[in-house]
């Protein structure tokens, strides 16, 4: 079977060739473990709440300042720091080594930003974990944080390019002459939406194709959301996020989870994507994420770093892929990306969806979820689309997102990757082994641009 | 002066009426003529139950150069105490006047750290009345306990000049300290200081003291220009030497030459490292710019 790459079709390239034993260039013995040692983030709260005055920079930092009281990090120096915002305000461009600077760290952490839309978290767990299972650095913190409060503006494109040539201007009838170009519609801020550039159409009204294309019921998807918030509430009533997080601006839980929300109450809300589809608009705002605020880190090192600092090693981060899909004109749906990334992690690694004991399936909306899974047990997409015999497989829902998700605890975008990884490394090393072997966990995270990133971890 | 059991106030004073009321005892001093008593006020006050207001708490953070934490950065205790020790020195019985003090310098001392969600007890008190080669100078002490608990958790020093003011049975200061000379390091940092500097800090903590606050108010109390507020200048100086001093330190700082607004206001940290240990001090001194002449220098020290 062929699984590597999308499969053939029409003028497309031919799906790349890539052998299994391939994959790493350096023999699996030079590999290092990369580790995850435990992870803190602060509270997610609902846009324009706890959080409103708080900088992007403020709550990374808050978040880097509980991870190192957790673990003991002060004036350590850490091998690198990556985090990112994906919303960022362009003085941000060093955000996350402002906030090593402002933190206990030693200052000789050297850090970087990345963005890779909602996947930036997930990605800077992946690639500072490479570094480590190269041997480059012995410790690393993985990070994201975005506020949708606190969000840029930019001035118009107008107001913006006579700003500009007025600072070039040298005389006073110049000055003039270009501030006379100035039309009041150029004095309308500019401020960042959810919409995709190439199709102006809003992330929900992507999924809500979507959604509708996978004949994704209404009722399917607040279920999932129901079970988002009940896993959730069960989960900090069990005391499971005690080290995982830390209070911020009077927040102790997240502020959007709703522990009392009924499939009554999520039943009787509108919907607000999909309205003008032919097919039934079934997306609401309780099954969808709402706009959050939040940061959250993650501490991973080599086996031998966490055993000199005596600290945990919760989980190994074995594996990551991510694939981008063609969405621009159609052919897939938006947020569809990690429905061809998994079938390929998983093969590389030689796995099956059977072989995951806990899935974490970021709930970008319920739809996202519900239309990957679909695809995964489509007969049809696994021929097809992923080049397989048949369906992908089934998962198995009672592994799913089993402490909730963003649809309870919000999502503030680059902060997810790193939230899910720190609970998801945390729930493998509860479990254990099963059936003799390391407990595995898979995350799956899409992002704008037709993006997703996934990966694999396996209990320590 | 055994400092005795102070008064409870039943809340904030408010500054601004502190201030009016200040003006008021100018004038009624300067009609009157001046006040007789050479002794301070015995017994100090206080405020319980006093919280610090989260919006307040950000913008105060974001303008000294502090990250939005949960603690209260010690320059931001100083502001919330603030109010206290101005109605000691608002007292009938306080025997100098206090519109055109000057403050000298501040001496902080964190024992823990203070979070925005707990309920404080915040006193003041006045100590030392004695002489300075310029005039008349005392102490006021802050203590911030978190309430239904005895320990303190922060106090600060601030030393007040009455410029031109001499009481009776208080000795010229003779002399005085002979001003070194200063000669500028290399800065490890220049702030930019607008003419709304003073207006910005007013903002964020509470002290609306007019010489700080525009061209016009600074010289109706003789001052050429507005003038920097010292604890903003200091509080800036703290937030610089960041996360290095822990959660115990003491941050003291020494006033010379006033910052008149807009200023450029060099400066310099230089860090004191123990031998295999890690951070024990950092010492800051500030400058004009352009001239040079010395504005404030103190430090952090851990405790």
């Amino acid at each position: 079977m062929s699984i590597d790459g999308q499969p053939v079709n029409g003028h497309e390239e031919p799906a790349e060739t890539r052998p299994v034993s391939s994959a790493r260039s350096l023999p699996a013995s030079a590999l290092h473990r990369a580790v995850v040692v435990g992870g803190n983030r602060i509270p997610f709260a609902r846009t324009g709440g706890a959080y409103t005055k708080s900088s992007n920079q403020d709550m990374l930092t808050a978040a880097l300042d509980g991870l190192i009281a957790r673990f003991g990090l002060q004036d350590e120096r850490i091998g690198e720091v990556a985090a990112g915002a994906v919303l960022k305000h362009s003085r941000d461009f060093n955000l996350t080594r402002e906030a090593v600077l402002g933190s206990a760290l030693s200052a000789e952490t050297p850090a970087y930003d990345l963005q890779q839309a909602c996947a930036t978290g997930l990605e800077t767990v992946l690639g500072l974990a490479n570094k480590i299972r190269l041997g480059q650095i012995e410790s690393a913190i993985a990070g994201g944080v975005d506020s949708a409060s606190d969000a840029p503006i930019a001035v118009s494109e107008g107001l913006r390019e006579v700003l500009l040539d007025l600072s070039r201007a040298k005389t006073l009838p110049q000055r003039l002459q270009i501030l006379a170009r100035l039309r009041p519609k150029d004095l309308a801020p500019d401020a960042p939406n959810t919409g995709e550039p190439r199709t102006g159409l809003s992330m929900g009204e992507h999924q809500a194709v979507t959604t509708a294309q996978w004949k994704i019921t209404r009722e399917a998807q607040d279920e999932l959301a129901y079970n988002s918030h009940r896993n959730l509430a069960a989960a900090y009533d069990a005391g499971f996020f005690d080290d995982l997080l830390t209070p911020y601006r009077g927040l102790s839980r997240d502020s959007n989870l709703r522990p009392d929300t009924t499939l009554e109450k999520l039943a009787s809300l509108k919907p607000v994507f999909g309205r003008s589809l032919g097919a039934e608009a079934t997306m609401t705002a309780g099954n969808s994420t709402p706009l959050t605020d939040g940061a959250s880190t993650v501490l991973l090192a080599s086996e031998e770093w966490a055993d000199q600092h005596d600290l945990p090693k919760l989980a190994t981060v074995l594996d990551g892929e991510a694939a981008a899909v063609d969405f621009v004109h159609g052919k897939d749906g938006l947020l569809m990306a990690p429905a061809f990334a998994v079938p390929r992690l998983l093969a590389r690694n030689g796995l099956t969806l059977d072989d995951i004991d806990y899935f974490e399936i970021h709930e970008a909306f319920a739809g996202t979820v519900l239309s990957t899974l679909a695809a995964w047990e489509d007969e049809e997409f696994g021929r097809t689309r992923l080049g397989l015999d048949g369906a992908f497989g089934k998962v198995d829902r009672s592994r799913l997102n089993v402490h909730g998700s963003s649809l309870a605890a919000g999502h503030p975008f680059a902060a997810t990757g790193g939230r899910i990884v720190a609970s998801l490394a945390k729930l493998l090393h509860g479990k254990g082994t099963v059936n003799g072997r390391p407990a595995l966990g898979l995350i799956s995270v899409c992002a704008a641009g037709g993006q997703g990133v996934v990966a694999l971890l396996e209990a320590q | 002066m055994s400092p005795g059991q102070p008064i409870i106030l039943g809340e904030m004073p408010s500054l601004s009426k502190l201030y009016v009321n200040a003006a008021a005892g100018a004038a009624r001093r300067r009609l009157l003529g001046s006040h007789p008593a050479a002794a301070l006020p015995a017994t100090g006050h206080e405020v319980r139950g006093v919280r610090a207001d989260v919006g307040q708490l950000t913008a105060y953070q974001h303008l000294v150069g502090e990250t939005a934490s949960d603690v209260l950065p010690a320059g931001f205790l100083h502001a919330m105490a603030f109010p206290v020790a101005m109605s000691i020195m608002n007292r009938d019985d306080f025997p100098l006047p206090l519109l055109g003090m000057i403050h000298l310098r501040n001496a902080v001392e964190q024992f823990r750290p203070v979070r925005f969600t707990e309920a404080l007890d915040v006193s003041a008190r006045a100590e030392a009345l004695r002489a300075h080669r310029a005039g008349t100078q005392l102490d006021i002490v802050a203590e911030i306990r978190t309430s239904g608990d005895d320990s303190i958790r922060w106090r600060g020093v601030s030393t007040y000049l009455a410029k031109g003011a001499y009481l009776p049975g208080i000795d010229k200061a003779s002399g005085g300290t002979p001003t070194q000379q200063f000669t500028a390091p290399d800065p490890t940092a220049i702030w930019q200081l607008g003419v709304d500097a003073g207006r910005a800090y007013a903002a964020v903590s509470g002290d609306f003291n007019p010489i700080h606050l525009s061209v016009l108010s600074a010289r109706a109390l003789g001052l050429r220009r507005s003038i920097a507020h010292g604890m903003y200048l200091a509080s800036r100086a703290l937030a610089d030497v960041g996360a290095a001093k822990g959660d115990s330190f003491r941050w003291d700082v020494a006033f010379e030459a006033p910052v008149f607004l807009p200023a450029r206001v060099a400066l310099d940290i230089s860090t004191v490292q123990a031998e295999g240990a890690g951070w024990v001090r950092s010492d800051y001194v500030a400058w004009n710019a352009r001239s040079g002449r010395k504005h404030f220098s103190g430090s952090v020290a851990s405790l």
